[in-house]
């Protein structure tokens, strides 16, 4: 692998100096919704110990995913779409049931979630799908694409896991949008998925109806599913202007929070850093994104520029969702905060998309080595003109 | 070549509005969130913390145990026992279904059972509160429940006194029980929580205020599991007042135990207080289970029994007082000054108004019968006549004058009045005129009369201490009550009680008499369906057609003054089946008879 000189140079490094910094916030945040009392202050925090192990294999990641060349993922995207396709279906079968689900396969000393693994390949896949053509998408290609989706984000629900699966499928749906679709695919599009969603409702567990019930209505149940979304709002809310400290959180410390370190790390950081503390994340988060999204639009080529807007918006609905749950504006589905929440399969995935889109930011500024992948699909276009 | 090459711009995937159209999309979600965050921390900021310490301080009801409730003696009658409620405090838990699914099965209570009660509490109870769910448990469960509860957080042990009543069935119509508040109760009563216990019956409603005490409060601090960091009271409860009862426990039991296997009443009473010394009624039931709360199938048993054993047949039940009623007529005739004591009608054993003839008891008759003997040897013929002579306006008004027609106002709830028949009930009731051979009827306590044993005592305790109508009391130190006074001379109430010791020395009341007291009496027999003109013995007819046998009685020994009334449901001939009861019962007021000790000793 050889590396130019000017790679190193092109470095983005706010992007790179935000990521750390989130880490980091995120780290202290889970020292403090981790850490347990003892008789004489603090004693043991579990997870931020193990999330810090875990963002030293995640930085390891992330720069295995800088050094080689994106372009090389074009040629590797469908094996690797047909490895995920087999350790998700072997989920069920071999898989370790964690609260009830079935998502991690034991791998002897350490488990990993294909589902993880899912997101790269769904990302790769689509930018590589996407990037044959320059103009917007016609239905053939949309269904195809579509399809393909399709297949692991259907393993990955029945795990179950919907909050992935969904990630998966908005990750898809936020590059197809990236790219364009035909008018007459948007038209048509904008009145059958109305009609089609509500009969999603079907399909959905009781549980999961539950929570969108009580998402509507969230005083009607208190104490089922509305539960969390009252207590965050509570951590959050007595947090106030400046908050009250850090592992002062009398909410989190007292335990109300569920999920405290790993869906609701905000409820934490908030309730402890207050309203200033939650701006300075937003911005660190907004920055974040719009690190990444510069990317993609500064990207050397489409297969790249795709590659960021995948990551760009992979980490964009899990920022949505995650907070919008958090703060009781959506209902609550399984989605962590990149960075903040804990998670060892996450965090390492993170870093590595991060890496990917260094990756695409440091080349933007070079020749392209491979020059016949970018221009098969547009000559075949101009041909066609 | 350039750093960016045209065809790289020109296969841009999005166009340029489109990107700006992303950014700013961001920059508003950003922007929304902000504001989100603005709304909950600084605006709502405020509630928020106050919730946030609401959380995590808990304030917990202290159960006050209910006062005791005594005899006479101090003999403890209702206590408190502590016993263990199985609560939840929703707030802790984590699934509530396989929560309730699990103390069904511990419980076998069913599911859907508990889960109603969760829904019905929802409402009344904060989350973070404790709800009682299974209001007592026994021990054996208890140290299962205890022993896996850690793994089922929400659930909580409480343990509250519940009420014990030591002697059960045999004060079950005086005390009544404890259950717990209905949906009303709760509603009238803003310091009773769901679960909480209160009277539902005998004096344990009436006298509820006094018993039940104020609830106590403590503040918990908790965390989110419901696991107690730190406690303390901050109101100490206040334990309800203790009651002492006119009851005589001892008396009480002998009289319950004499009417064993029977159904029917006793009741005796101080004649110069109205004290209730003993009440009694039976078949009784056990109040002891309402406090644990009755299953379907012992409620079901309770109420199909076909003896009734929740009826109070003291005050609840109402019977045609029979030839009882007799010395309520006398006193009417005397009051009137339409009877000279000495006069006499003849008894030819039947006696005919218009077309139709009415009976006397005894077949034969009795003769020339004047007031005494037609009191002492209860000759329905003598009350025909005075019940022709006085007519139903002046035996009506009379009747309600010494207590008869209106309940007593005895501390125990859901009494009846009894009737006492008058031409405008009559007309209202059944839209037909009074008959003249109606008020024949009526002077021997048969036809529409009716009445309950303790307005029977109430009129022979008048009788006997001056005229005095006193309200019937359960309570030791309450003061004796004044109703009224029966309108009947000092004299004319003489000859009366005098008409009772003759009965007693050789009229129907014969099986009572004992030579070491002064005893008077009056049997009632009291016809429950006319059997035509053969009288049958009591074994010849089926048990729901025989007389109602009643013996209202008084006796005094010394300073010792006691009125007895005692009525045996379908029980026959008064003297035969309710006098050898309360022989008995005076007995054990005045002792053995002493003749019989001297005679024992010779």
């Amino acid at each position: 692998m050889s590396i130019d000189r000017r790679v190193i140079k092109y470095l983005n490094w706010p992007l790179l100096g935000l990521t750390v910094a989130l880490f980091v916030v995120g780290a202290v945040n889970l020292y403090s919704a981790s850490a347990v009392r003892l008789e004489d202050g603090i004693a043991l925090a579990p997870y931020f110990e193990k999330q810090l192990v875990w963002g030293l294999v995640g930085l390891a990641g992330m720069v295995v995913f800088m050094l080689f060349d994106y372009t090389r993922f074009h040629a590797l995207a469908w094996p690797l779409f047909f490895l995920t396709l087999l350790l998700l279906a072997a989920v069920p079968v071999f898989g370790s049931t964690v609260y009830g689900a079935k998502r991690w396969l034991d791998l002897g000393p350490f488990s990993f979630q294909p589902s993880e693994v899912a997101k790269i390949t769904i990302l790769v896949v689509g930018a590589r799908l996407l990037s044959r053509k320059p103009e917007k998408l016609g239905w053939g290609e949309f269904l195809f694409i579509v399809f393909v989706g399709m297949l692991p984000a259907a393993l990955v629900v029945i795990q179950p896991d919907l909050g992935s699966s969904l990630n998966l499928l908005l990750l898809l749906a936020g590059i197809i949008l990236y790219r364009g679709l035909k008018g007459r695919v948007l038209k048509v599009l904008a009145i059958i998925v109305p009609a089609v969603l509500p009969l999603g409702w079907f399909f959905l567990h009781d549980y999961q109806k539950r929570r969108i019930l009580t998402f509507l209505d969230p005083t009607n149940d208190p104490l089922g599913a509305g539960y969390h979304i009252i207590q965050s709002q509570i951590a959050i809310g007595s947090g106030r202007l400046w908050g009250k400290g850090f592992l002062q959180g009398t909410q989190s410390q007292l335990r109300f929070l569920p999920e405290k370190h790993t869906d609701f790390a905000v409820a934490v950081f908030g309730e402890e850093w207050g309203f200033v503390g939650c701006l300075l994340l937003l911005s660190l988060f907004a920055m974040f994104l719009m690190s990444i999204f510069s990317t993609a639009r500064d990207a050397r080529d489409r297969f790249g520029s795709f590659l960021a807007a995948g990551v760009f918006f992979y980490f964009f609905w899990q920022i949505l969702i995650n907070m919008g749950m958090v703060l009781g504006l959506m209902p609550v589905v399984g989605i962590p905060l990149p960075f903040m929440s804990y998670g060892g399969s996450t965090t390492l995935v993170n870093f590595c998309l991060i890496g990917l889109v260094q990756n695409v930011s440091m080349r933007r500024h070079t020749f392209r080595h491979n020059r016949s992948l970018q221009f098969r699909g547009e000559a075949a276009y101009a041909s066609k003109k | 070549m350039p750093i960016r090459s045209e065809s790289s711009q020109d296969s841009h995937p999005a166009p340029k509005l489109g990107l700006i159209l992303i950014q700013v999309l961001i920059l508003a979600l950003f922007f929304a969130f902000g504001l989100r965050f603005w709304y909950l921390q600084v605006h709502k900021g405020e509630d928020f913390e106050a919730k946030a310490r609401q959380n995590q301080l808990r304030e917990e009801e202290v159960y006050a145990p209910r006062g005791r409730i005594l005899d006479r003696s101090g003999e403890l009658l209702a206590v408190n026992q502590p016993a263990y409620a199985l609560a939840i405090v929703r707030e802790d838990v984590e699934d509530e279904e396989a929560t309730l699914r699990k103390v069904a099965e511990w419980t076998s209570i069913p599911y859907e059972q508990l889960s109603e009660r969760l829904e019905a509490g929802r409402k009344k109870i904060k989350p973070f509160d404790r709800l009682i769910l299974v209001p007592d448990i026994e021990f054996e469960l208890l140290s299962l429940i205890e022993s896996n509860k850690v793994y089922w957080p929400g659930l909580e042990i409480v343990i509250r006194p519940r009420r014990v009543y030591r002697q059960g069935p045999l004060l079950a119509h005086v005390l009544g029980y404890v259950a717990e508040a209905n949906e009303k109760e709760l509603k009238e009563r803003p310091e009773l929580s769901m679960g909480d216990m209160v009277g539902k019956q005998g004096l344990e409603y009436m006298i509820e205020d006094t018993l039940r005490g104020d609830k106590g409060l403590k503040r918990v601090e908790v965390d989110a599991t419901g696991r107690r960091l730190k406690e303390f009271m901050i109101e100490q409860p206040v334990a309800g007042q203790s009651v002492a009862l006119s009851i005589d426990l001892p008396l009480q039991e002998k009289a319950f135990s004499l009417l064993e296997g029977q159904a029917g009443g006793i009741v005796v009473l101080d004649p110069d207080t109205g004290k209730v010394l003993s009440l009694v009624t039976q078949p009784s039931y056990d109040n002891n289970a309402f406090a644990a709360g009755l299953t379907k199938t012992q409620w079901n048993a309770l109420r199909s029994h076909p003896r009734n054993p929740l009826q109070n047949r003291v005050i609840q039940s109402v019977y045609p007082p029979g030839s009882v009623w007799k010395l309520l007529v006398a006193g009417c005739a005397l009051h009137e000054g339409m009877l000279d004591p000495k006069a006499t009608t003849f008894c030819s054993g039947s006696y005919r108004l218009g077309r139709r003839v009415f009976r006397c008891w005894k077949k034969g008759g009795h003769g020339h019968v004047d007031l005494m003997k037609g009191l002492v040897d209860s000759c329905d013929v003598y009350f025909y006549q005075l019940g022709e002579r006085l007519g139903v306006d002046r035996i009506s008004e009379y009747a309600f004058a010494c207590g008869f027609g209106n309940p007593t106002g005895i501390a125990l709830p859901h009494e009846k009045g009894g009737l006492v028949p008058t031409r405008a009930w009559k007309r209202e009731r059944f839209n037909e005129p009074w008959h003249g051979g109606e008020n024949l009827n009526l002077a021997i306590g048969q036809g529409f009369t009716l009445a309950h044993p303790l307005q029977v005592a109430r009129f022979v305790a008048a009788l006997l201490n001056g005229g005095v109508l006193y309200r019937p009391s359960l309570l030791l130190d309450e003061e004796p009550e004044a109703q009224g006074e029966i309108p009947l001379s000092e004299a004319h109430r003489k000859l009366i009680l005098e008409s009772m010791i003759k009965t007693v020395e050789d009229g129907t009341a014969r099986r009572i008499k004992r030579p070491d007291a002064v005893l008077g009496g009056k049997t009632g027999t009291a016809q429950v369906v006319r059997l035509g003109t053969e009288r049958l013995d009591a074994e010849d007819i089926p048990y729901k057609h025989r007389d109602h046998a009643w013996m209202a009685s008084w006796g005094q020994k010394g300073d010792q003054r006691y009125v007895v009334v005692c009525m045996v449901e379908h029980g026959g001939g008064g003297g035969s089946t309710a006098g050898p009861i309360v022989r008995e019962i005076f007995r054990h007021l005045f002792g053995e008879p002493e003749e019989k000790v001297a005679g024992s000793g010779n």
